[in-house]
């Protein structure tokens, strides 16, 4: 059967409608599990609430074993599927920039626009920023465009660039997800307790 | 209000779940592996292959050939000594045993021009065919009868008999044009020039694209 | 215990995602034909003349001949004891267990047409279903006064030297030497495939 729209089972015309209706239930999925606070996003950080590391570990991990059951049984052919390509320090720089807006506005660019969605002003100036940012990056790609598009490593996986059995680096992901877990527990029970 | 049972089991929630995590990855590891074949359905590949739709004659061929057809392929699967004795003009040589070749294969996999695969007969041309066509490659054809065929009919046509309709005469008269053009000199026309035939450009392949993926949007 | 203050959406949540699984298996249909080798290894096979068997070998007990052609062709003429199963039934359910009956025994399934390149694509298709126990019978039947006449011939035998009978008719015509029609044959510039479609993508949530 394969992935639904590549092999045509699926038409392809309708994948913007399914893009409309997975974002829809994404966005309801983030703001249900009270990701439009900017308080319990940021709390990864500062260590008194760890639910962001659960929620998307654990949806991480969900679809992995999934997709490989799949992939096992037929329904799914993990060799078509769209493996995003791999720009080395474009990653690293765009990461720790991304992380730096994440610790200091408390949101991620999706969690910000469910926030802008039920009205949080401080959503939508964070909103107003991104737009600067692309802004900005769109009028001087020319000075970006190196770092942009070099070190270009194709659409590598882990399981190419390690050379391992995707089986295996599936049971020690499961394994690094429970201890970090335990972990955020841990942690979250030494810290004190922001009310918020 | 709330069953005290069920409070005492939630609460072991999460070593549940993570427990339950640990027995699926688990069971990936250990379950027995199998090599996955590609391939489309050995029922539609049959019915692809018993069917004559493949097949390319000569005289189309030669037609092509003459009319200089830029979207068309000529691929050669006999091995290398056979393709330099004899070939099509252009043709490309990939031998049956290199056929998955990484930098060959870009000529079968293609979704841009027609490829006609040919060999002396059309045995290895049609094992070459339903191979390519498991893999799902696209708009390939088979020269019928192949080069044997070529050489009979437009290389060295038969002269039709006297009591053959008008047609076979006309079809052959086309072939002898045809053969004169593929460099065959008759005496009657000696003085005439034979027009080589003219360069073609090189044809610029462009890769079948893998079909559309969605581009994912990262969540954060 | 905040989570059971939501008791109703969780259970929601649990049933749809049981509901998904449930669906998923039911539909799921393992093909019943599938193929056990793979085209690498197929073609290892074919460009190695093993699988090809002349008339005059087939005088083995553990040999089953088997006729590829309708059954028309079938009734007007066969090899002795030859078994009949039209190129287009070789996957119905019946045939496959006849290969797969023979395979048991150990036999050897001789596949003949018309002419080999009739015997192919059986040959091929029920080799990659893995029946390793097939051979192509070299042989080309045709009809004389209703009379089946069965010869050997070797395949992809080239009839005639073209180059050279190109060259002797020019000779014959005593042309001049001329500009010889060269087989012009241009190295084409190729875009070497890529594995993966490379496509910008934003990323980001």
């Amino acid at each position: 059967m394969g992935p639904l729209i590549p092999n045509g089972i699926i038409p392809i015309e309708w994948d913007s409608i399914i893009a409309i209706l997975i974002g829809i239930a994404f966005g309801f999925i983030l703001e249900s599990s009270g990701f439009s606070s900017s308080r319990k996003l940021a709390g990864v950080f500062y260590g008194y609430d760890f639910a962001v590391l659960k929620v998307f570990f654990t949806a991480g991990i969900v679809a992995l074993i999934g997709i490989y059951y799949m992939d096992y049984l037929g329904f799914l052919d993990v060799a078509q599927l769209y493996v995003h390509p791999t720009y080395l320090w474009g990653a690293i720089i765009g990461g720790v920039i991304m992380g730096v807006g994440f610790v200091a506005g408390g949101f991620c660019p999706g969690t910000s626009l469910c926030a802008v969605a039920i009205g949080k002003i401080d959503a939508i100036i964070y909103v107003l920023g991104i737009m600067i940012g692309v802004f900005i990056f769109s009028e001087f790609y020319p000075l970006f465009d190196e770092l942009y598009t070099g070190s270009f490593l194709g659409n590598i996986t882990l399981v190419d660039s390690l050379g391992v059995s995707p089986y295996w680096l599936i049971f020690i992901f499961a394994i690094i997800a429970i201890i970090a877990f335990v972990v955020a527990d841990f942690v979250g029970k030494k810290i004190k307790k922001v009310f918020y | 209000m709330i069953n005290r049972n069920l409070v005492k089991v939630l609460s072991f929630r999460y070593p549940i779940i993570a427990a339950i995590f640990l027995i699926l990855a688990g069971g990936l590891v250990l379950l027995p592996k199998y090599e996955k074949q590609k391939g489309i359905a050995p029922q539609e590949l049959l019915n692809k292959s018993t069917s004559p739709e493949r097949y390319i004659s000569t005289d189309q061929l030669a037609d092509i050939i003459i009319n200089q057809d830029p979207s068309y392929i000529f691929v050669d699967v006999r091995d290398e000594e056979s393709f330099n004795k004899y070939t099509l003009p252009n043709a490309v040589n990939i031998p049956l045993k290199q056929l998955f070749d990484e930098d060959l294969v870009m000529y079968l996999n293609q979704d841009q021009f027609d490829v006609v695969l040919f060999s002396n007969d059309n045995f290895y041309a049609d094992q070459a065919w339903i191979l390519c066509n498991r893999l799902k490659y696209k708009n390939l054809h088979v020269l019928k009868g192949g080069l044997n065929e070529w050489y009979n009919t437009i290389i060295n046509p038969p002269f039709p008999n006297e009591n053959m309709p008008a047609q076979d005469f006309e079809l052959f008269s086309a072939r002898k044009a045809a053969s004169m053009y593929f460099g065959v000199a008759y005496p009657e026309q000696a003085k005439k020039e034979v027009k080589a035939p003219i360069k073609t450009a090189p044809k610029k392949i462009v890769p079948v694209k893998k079909k559309k993926k969605m581009p994912v949007e990262g969540g954060c | 215990m905040k989570e059971l203050e939501k008791t109703k959406r969780l259970s929601i949540a649990a049933v749809i995602s049981i509901l998904v699984v449930l669906i998923g298996l039911l539909t799921f249909k393992r093909p019943k034909i599938v193929y056990n080798v793979n085209a690498a290894t197929t073609i290892e096979k074919i460009t190695n003349p093993d699988y090809l068997i002349s008339l005059n070998n087939i005088n083995n007990p553990d040999y089953i001949l088997i006729d590829v052609r309708n059954k028309f062709e079938f009734d007007r003429g066969h090899l002795e004891n030859a078994i009949n199963i039209d190129a287009s039934e070789i996957l119905e359910d019946e045939n496959l267990k006849i290969f797969n009956e023979l395979k048991k025994d150990n036999k050897t399934v001789l596949l003949y047409g018309k002419n080999p390149n009739e015997a192919i694509p059986p040959y091929m298709l029920l080799y990659q279903l893995g029946f390793d126990n097939l051979k192509i019978l070299t042989v080309e039947n045709s009809y004389q006064q209703n009379k089946l006449v069965t010869k050997n011939i070797e395949i992809e035998k080239s009839v005639a030297d073209i180059n050279a009978f190109i060259q002797e008719s020019i000779k014959k015509a005593e042309v001049q030497p001329k500009p010889q029609p060269k087989v012009v044959s241009t190295p084409k510039k190729i875009v070497p495939v890529k594995k993966k479609k490379k496509m910008p993508v934003e990323g980001g949530c």
